[in-house]
């Protein structure tokens, strides 16, 4: 039986539910556009969640003004994911989340009152620490016990999902929500044009004259169960996480190596691990961020793992923009649906194949297939690379 | 589920104690003051200048304890690296979130490469050369515990050797907000970073065993957790020869000693802790079983259970 997905949660630029995400990806409309709700940055266009933190506090019941936009995003996705579940003195519940912000949205709030000696809110800061945003989001679910968050940058969300499952396998939880939650803030904004990685333009992942991502925000988050837990709650199982992988690049700090080293292992060790041949993954749902480094690495790790039978992939970065340490968890959903619904979902603004790897991404979305297995891919900052092997639930 | 014994086969801390490369520390520590300072190695002994130039403190002090637990323990390369740190790479965020509030124009971006969490389990590897899983827990608190959590399983699951440790480092407006806040200690704020080789099989070499870690979150813990954890493993809080706590000590111990007014306060300090049971456990024939017990934060429970290696 293993681990089972039995709950999926998601907020994004192209929705605030699974059901209006799963729309858009239907319909091929982007997330993407000039910001709204984050004034004063340099980025002309982003993924934003289309909600102001007020809105969002409003809706979820959260009466404090100190907290995070990222644990906002991420409340939202949970309760989603926890659904109808109760708490129980039996089952063992724990909660992973991810982030690689954090609370930088209040804290550069902060500290740019603190530099303008302008009667700066200390209370703010209280959100700061990336292992706050969990704490908020467990505490709002009334989970206890193993509260964990994992950062690994853009990896990150992959992480929670991978650490949750082996905690289930070895027999210290029984059930454990896990996934990834970050808010767009300046900080990150200037970061990336600071690399000169963002694009000014709509990302394009996968095409010869992609120049860049585009940052979004967002959430994901999946309620995993072990055969315990199943028994207790009687909830129907989705899919089942079946392989991961985490490993190092080690090529250098924020660059992924030319031969796709660390992607290699990943990509390869998860498949293994899922104990499925290479031919029965049916879709790849790539990082593909749309940067020129990331996505000819990428391709290259694709073709050393496949050779020339690399199966349907695409990147959704286009829709949603790169939400950093969510992106693992929103397009686990994403290949969750993939796999309940047998769709292949399109890789937008794709023209021109990258001339060294000749790849073509999946361009329209495919409705006449059988969706069995789908590799997902997360590659970070540092060289962490994780791979995900989702299958359908037998 | 029967727990196989897992070794500390390596440890290297720096602190504002004599802990680095020299095993015996424990035998004579002393206060930390507000005046003291670090005591740091070379680190051009550990680290390419030109690397050294870019590092911020948390960075070159968790490479040159990770470089230095590698040569003692006589691994090549361990089969996977996790880090864990409450605050991550603080001197580096306010660095570029300075420079990003401040200067128009192009960015350098050296600052904002180095501000992630995961930047010193990523520079460990490109240091090593080490393609291995590689992880970062950042957990308040409790980020060294689950970074411990992690490496024991790892080695349950068929590694042989995992390089596990903690960071943390104090940056000037730590000490603002803290009193801003009302976040009052007893000693001074400060940094520490400390790593570990775990290992499945001992080669002689191993300082000590790792029994159990355990975390709990979200509620104010009891008595009753912590005698149920040593219960788990078969032992009472009479078996234990010396508790080293934060926060809160643990009421019937033998001995009871405050770490942080060793280590100093940061959200990592347990894995000072750690390293302090670990040095004397191997040099101290009187000190058996160690409980590390971490409340620092109320609501957060952090449990290590240690012992002596059986002759």
């Amino acid at each position: 039986m293993g681990v089972c997905i039995t709950g999926i949660g998601v907020v994004s630029a192209i929705g605030m539910s699974v059901d209006e995400n799963l729309s858009a990806l239907r319909e091929g409309r982007t997330g993407i556009g000039p910001l709204h709700y984050l004034r004063g940055t340099k980025a002309s266009l982003a993924g934003e969640v289309k909600a102001s933190n007020e809105e969002l506090r409003a809706a979820l019941g959260v009466g404090t003004e100190y907290v995070s936009r990222t644990s906002l995003l991420g409340l939202r996705a949970a309760r989603e994911a926890w659904g109808d579940n109760k708490r129980s003195g039996v089952i063992r519940t724990g909660i992973i989340s991810a982030t690689s912000v954090g609370g930088m949205d209040r804290s550069e709030v902060f500290y740019k009152d603190y530099l303008a000696q302008n009667d700066p809110d200390y209370r703010l800061l209280t959100t700061h620490d990336s292992g706050s945003t969990t704490e908020r989001i467990a505490k709002e679910l009334g989970i206890t016990g193993y509260i964990n968050t994992l950062s690994t940058a853009c990896s990150s969300g992959v992480n929670a999902i991978m650490l949750g499952a082996r905690l289930i396998l070895q027999g210290t939880l029984d059930r454990v929500l896990v996934g990834g939650s970050d808010a767009l803030s300046g900080f990150t904004i200037d970061g990336f044009r600071s690399l000169m990685i963002y694009d000014d333009q709509w990302c394009r992942p996968f095409d010869e004259s992609r120049a860049g991502l585009n940052l979004g925000e967002g959430a994901g988050f999946l309620l995993l169960e072990g055969e315990k837990s199943l028994e207790l709650t009687g909830n129907k199982p989705i899919c089942n996480v079946s392989g991961w992988a985490n490993a190092a690049d080690a090529y250098h700090q924020t660059a992924s190596s030319p031969d796709g080293k660390g992607a290699t292992l990943a990509i390869e060790h998860a498949i293994r691990r899922a104990g499925i041949g290479l031919d029965q993954v049916s879709y790849v749902n790539a990082h593909g961020t749309g940067t020129k480094n990331n996505d000819h690495s990428e391709s290259v790790a694709l073709q050393n793992v496949f050779g020339d039978r690399v199966p349907a992939f695409s990147s959704t970065k286009a829709f949603t923009g790169h939400t950093l340490a969510a992106a693992g968890a929103i397009e686990a959903v994403f290949s969750v649906l993939a796999i309940r619904d047998n769709l292949i979902f399109p890789n937008l603004n794709y023209r021109t194949p990258i001339a060294e790897t000749g790849l073509v991404p999946a361009t329209q979305l495919k409705t006449d297939v059988e969706v069995s297995a789908v590799l997902s891919n997360s590659f970070g900052f540092g060289g962490n690379n994780s791979s995900l092997v989702l299958t359908k639930y037998e | 589920m029967n727990k196989p014994a897992l070794y500390l086969s390596a440890a290297s801390t720096i602190s504002h104690q004599p802990t680095f490369q020299n095993p015996g520390f424990s035998a004579a520590l002393a206060q930390v003051e507000a005046s003291s300072a670090l005591i740091s190695p070379d680190y051009k002994t550990y680290i390419d200048a030109g690397l050294l130039r870019r590092m911020s403190k948390i960075l070159r002090m968790s490479v040159a304890c990770a470089r230095d637990c590698i040569e003692q323990a006589g691994a090549d390369q361990p089969d996977a690296i996790v880090v864990g740190t409450g605050l991550g790479c603080l001197q580096d965020t306010e660095k570029f979130l300075n420079t990003s509030l401040t200067v128009e124009g192009l960015l350098p971006p050296t600052s904002f490469i180095q501000s992630t969490h995961n930047t010193m389990a990523g520079q460990i590897s490109l240091s090593l050369g080490n393609h291995g899983y590689n992880m970062t827990h950042t957990q308040n608190t409790l980020s060294f515990e689950h970074a411990l959590l992690d490496a024991a399983m790892l080695l349950r699951e068929g590694d042989r050797n995992v390089l596990v440790g903690a960071a943390d480092e104090h940056i000037d407006i730590l000490n603002d907000i803290a009193e801003k806040l009302g976040f009052e200690t007893a000693s001074p704020l400060t940094s520490g970073a400390s790593f570990f080789i775990l290992s499945s099989e001992s080669a002689g070499n191993a300082a000590a065993e790792l029994t159990d870690v355990y975390t709990s979150g979200g509620a104010e813990y009891g008595q009753e957790e912590i005698d149920a954890f040593l219960d788990r493993n078969g032992m009472q809080i009479g078996d234990i020869d010396l508790v080293l706590y934060a926060g809160t000590p643990v009421s019937g111990a033998v001995r009871n000693i405050d770490y942080l007014s060793l280590a100093g306060v940061y959200p990592t300090a347990s894995a000072f802790a750690l390293h302090y049971a670990v040095d004397l456990l191997a040099t101290n024939s009187e000190v058996r079983n160690v409980l590390i017990c971490n409340t620092l934060r109320k609501s957060n429970l952090g449990l290590t259970l240690l012992k002596a290696v059986e002759a």
